[in-house]
């Protein structure tokens, strides 16, 4: 008992290191969607990963699914569930790594399809509505998944399921409804049930909360919460800024395909504030802040720049910013590092 | 003024969308309309910019009344309002270049020859690079293109502008460079604007008074 | 586990310097290598039948009708690579000379009925209303009768030959073009860009002219590509049957026809050949219009998720 729960507070869930994807275009170009991206997520975190659209937040969420196009090419690791030292010594060549980890990236497409998706990593999908098969109703298609992971007999399908309905405050008298029956909260929930069925130990939220009204955005990052609980990691990916303050524990900021940023959530929303100069302009085009936005557009991942890719939008920029800054101390930018918290501030106010 | 009376509209015979909905706007003034989704609110945008003819009620514009919706109704008339949806992906023609979208309206409006200075004045003012203008919708991204849209919006100086959930689908940092771009314009022309969502803290935020869906009707 | 998770070096990255020791792996190469062969595949052969049907008639100075009783259905050989018919014609030049006539059929009759489809398709679309409910129910009649059925009665009506047959097909095949065409010319018309264009004062005529149609064009495009197969196999049923050309012009549909006695036989050759000249051909176009119809949404999956 006791070395399990070491375990549990030593192993990361999800260690992903050096995560970079690039798609193959016509003549030979590259698009750098995710670049060195590196994060460790453990059991009862959760991270919410923000940035604008196209920052590469959602082919990151891709790679770690194995859901990314053909034109793919991936770099890196991202092992789930390995042992302590695991992900650093896993070879690209093989699928597993030492400690019985799993790396998402070198995993071939059988492993992923059976014992990764909905065992080992569970989706919580953008649009709910259109991840629902449209011509079965909830209950066959929450029962055909119990049937399919859980390998539960016939004759209990039908109360497993109901269970799984139950854990996600799905109500029971409206399983069998199709899904455009249903409205935008409960086709979520849903979705949420189907992603809970295997009680994987990492949940993957893609955009949850797109489209929906404030107050239901709230409910559902608020379920989410619950159901993360202890045992569980939840990366959140979203561009809403509010529903990532309420739901996570740390918020990792992507800018240009890179991770520039991670931080606890209570510092980066509060009085300290974000350290790296992008994060704290995101932060000040709220409404509910200064409602001023960055000026300027993020370059193209077709063609990135040399150095720093928020040089020309910042306005701290200066002659070190030619040179990529380092993600060092959980921030990539040349000035904060230096900086004390105190400066900042004064700055910021 | 633009003034809306007892509008009730729908898609359907006898199935009305809104009904008995009315609303004004002063001159220069700035009115959210907020309301959860599916409340019939965009319905209510598009009959105040003569896009949807409704099955009863009135729309006053600057003292004279509509009588014809789409294309019944004068060009003048139309081009009074400036016009952006939620979804740019879905109010972008996918064969136009980015330039050829922005000046369309001045095209339609036989000025074509006003064309190329006003589309890179307009694309300069929502901050669109030279650069982007040469390229179709697919190869831009959600934010771009809805720059485009708001250009195209102001292009012809409307008197009236209505943005339909605009920035619903942006991420903050444009949502705000979208809204200054639009107040930026207003400041100049004095132009009134209605603006339909369902974030009451940016409604709040942008507009001189907002309006909640449940109160319009009474 | 090797198909997938291969590692391999980088190479030809113009756009920037790799950091030193980054290995990437390539995903899923096996869908698109099937498809490009495809394609390929298609386009091959669609071209392969275009030069024959084009050229072996002006170039090659042999008459498809010659008789040679004393040659009659001799089996392939060196001298008739297809063998001969019953009457001792060249079948290898018969099939080439049926498939051209069975083309020029498919692909007249497709365009004829593509223009009817398009043109009463984009007028119940902007009439709308009761004349839009009149036309489709109209339409529904029509798809209600049997195809063949209906052609039959048309060529009936005609003595036989090309003609007739094209007429045929092309008043038998332009409903499924009206529907296309009506349902993408409503579909555009609720989109928001036209919303936008009547707003930013366009004319009903520059909507139509600049938006709509350039929108409707390649799908009705693809329709009548997509015809011609149909076409063909139309045009072969009716010979077959008797009803289209004269059996002793060579068509896809009379070689079938007249081959039916030797096939009784035993002799395949006269049956295979023609059947061959029907199927392979029309699937390659078909194939083709397949690859024009995901260029048409030419977004690849990358570019979504970005």
């Amino acid at each position: 008992m006791t070395t399990s729960t070491v375990d549990a507070v030593t192993t990361p869930v999800l260690d992903v290191r050096g995560l970079s994807v690039r798609f193959r275009m016509r003549g030979g170009r590259f698009i750098r969607a995710v670049t060195d991206a590196h994060f460790t997520l453990a059991a009862g975190e959760r991270l919410a990963l923000v940035g604008e659209s196209g920052c590469g937040k959602s082919v990151l969420a891709s790679a770690l699914l194995g859901l990314l196009p053909e034109n793919a090419e991936t770099a890196g690791s991202a092992v789930l569930g390995g042992g302590p030292g695991a992900g650093g010594g896993s070879g690209p060549g093989g699928g597993s790594g030492p400690g019985g980890g799993t790396d998402l990236l070198a995993a071939d497409e059988r492993t992923l399809a059976r014992s990764i998706r909905g065992r080992k990593v569970g989706l919580v999908p953008q649009s709910p509505a259109a991840h629902l098969t449209p011509v079965r109703t909830v209950r066959s298609q929450l029962e055909e998944t119990v049937r399919e992971l859980l390998r539960t007999p016939r004759a209990a399908l039908r109360k497993t399921a109901e269970e799984v309905a139950e854990r996600a405050s799905f109500p029971a008298d409206h399983l069998d409804r199709y899904p455009h029956e249903l409205s935008g909260g409960l086709a979520q929930r849903a979705a949420t049930a189907l992603a809970l069925i295997g009680d994987a130990p990492l949940l993957l939220a893609d955009e949850p909360t797109t489209g929906l009204d404030r107050d239901l955005v709230e409910r559902t990052v608020d379920e989410l919460a619950r159901h993360t609980g202890d045992s569980r990691a939840l990366l959140m990916i979203t561009h809403d800024l509010a529903a990532a303050e309420r739901i996570a524990d740390r918020i990792a900021v992507m800018y240009a395909g890179r991770i520039v940023e991670i931080a606890d959530a209570g510092d980066f929303f509060g009085a300290r504030g974000p350290r790296h100069p992008y994060a704290r302009g995101l932060l000040d085009a709220l409404p509910e802040r200064h409602f001023t936005p960055t000026p300027g557009m993020p370059p193209e991942l077709g063609a990135l720049p040399e150095g720093c890719a928020f040089a020309e939008r910042c306005a701290r920029v200066s002659e070190k910013c030619r040179v990529q800054p380092l993600f060092e101390d959980a921030v990539a930018c040349h000035h904060v590092s230096l900086d004390a918290p105190e400066a900042l501030e004064a700055e910021h106010a | 003024m633009l003034e809306l009376d007892a509008i009730t509209a729908g898609y359907e015979p006898r199935k009305p969308v809104i009904a008995g909905i009315s609303l004004s706007v002063r001159p220069g003034e700035s009115v959210g309309l907020l309301g959860p989704s599916g409340c019939g609110k965009s319905t209510l945008a598009r009959v105040a910019a003569l896009l949807h003819r409704p099955d009863a009620g009135r729309v006053v514009i600057d003292g004279t009344e509509a009588t014809g919706w789409r294309h019944r109704a004068p060009r003048s008339q139309r081009t009074a309002f400036g016009v952006v949806f939620q979804q740019p992906r879905l109010s972008a023609d996918p064969r136009l270049t980015l330039s050829a979208l922005i000046a369309e309206p001045l095209r339609a409006t036989g000025r074509a020859a006003e064309a190329a200075d006003g589309a890179r004045e307009f694309a300069a003012r929502v901050g669109l690079g030279e650069d982007l203008l040469g390229r179709r919708p697919h190869e831009v991204s959600d934010g771009q293109l809805q720059r485009a849209c708001v250009a195209r919006a102001l292009i012809l100086r409307p008197r009236w502008l209505v943005c339909d959930e605009m920035t619903a689908m942006l991420d903050a940092s444009t949502t705000a460079a979208l809204v200054r771009v639009v107040e930026d314009y207003r400041a100049d022309s004095g132009a009134g604007l209605l603006a339909v969502g369902h974030d009451r803290v940016l409604l709040e935020r942008w507009c001189d008074r907002t309006v909640h869906w449940s109160e319009p009707a009474a | 586990m090797a198909e997938t998770a291969e590692k391999t070096q980088t190479a030809g990255n113009t756009e920037m310097a790799e950091p030193a020791g980054v290995a990437w792996r390539v995903r899923g190469m096996r869908r698109r290598s099937t498809r490009t062969w495809r394609i390929r595949t298609s386009a091959v052969i669609t071209l392969a039948v275009v030069l024959a049907v084009l050229l072996v008639p002006p170039l090659v100075h042999l008459d498809e009708q010659a008789v040679d009783l004393a040659a009659k259905l001799q089996p392939p050989s060196l001298a008739h690579p297809f063998g001969t018919d019953d009457v001792g014609r060249d079948l290898l030049l018969r099939c080439v000379y049926g498939l051209r006539v069975s083309l020029l059929v498919g692909v007249v009759a497709a365009v004829v009925a593509t223009v009817i489809g398009t043109a009463v398709g984009a007028a119940a679309a902007a009439a709308g209303g009761r004349v839009d409910r009149l036309v489709m129910r109209l339409v529904d009649l029509f798809s209600s009768v049997p195809h063949l059925l209906l052609g039959i009665f048309i060529v009936a009506m005609f003595r036989p030959g090309v003609w007739p047959v094209v007429v045929s097909v092309a008043l038998t095949h332009w409903l499924s073009t009206a529907r296309i065409v009506r349902a993408e010319v409503l579909s555009l018309r609720s989109r928001p860009y036209v919303d936008a264009a009547i707003s930013g004062g366009a004319s009903r005529m520059r909507v139509a002219v600049r938006h709509l149609l350039p929108g409707v064009l390649p799908q009705a495009g693809l329709a009548a590509v997509l015809m011609v197969p149909h076409a063909v196999w139309h045009e072969s049923a009716l010979s077959f049957l008797g009803l289209g050309l004269p059996t002793h012009q060579a068509s896809l549909g009379t070689l079938v026809q007249s081959a039916r006695g030797a096939l009784l036989a035993g002799d395949w050759w006269p049956t295979l050949f023609p059947g061959l000249f029907i199927i392979v051909p029309t699937l390659a176009i078909a194939g083709l219009a397949g690859a024009w119809r995901e260029r048409l949404n030419p977004r690849r999956r990358s570019e979504l998720m970005l």
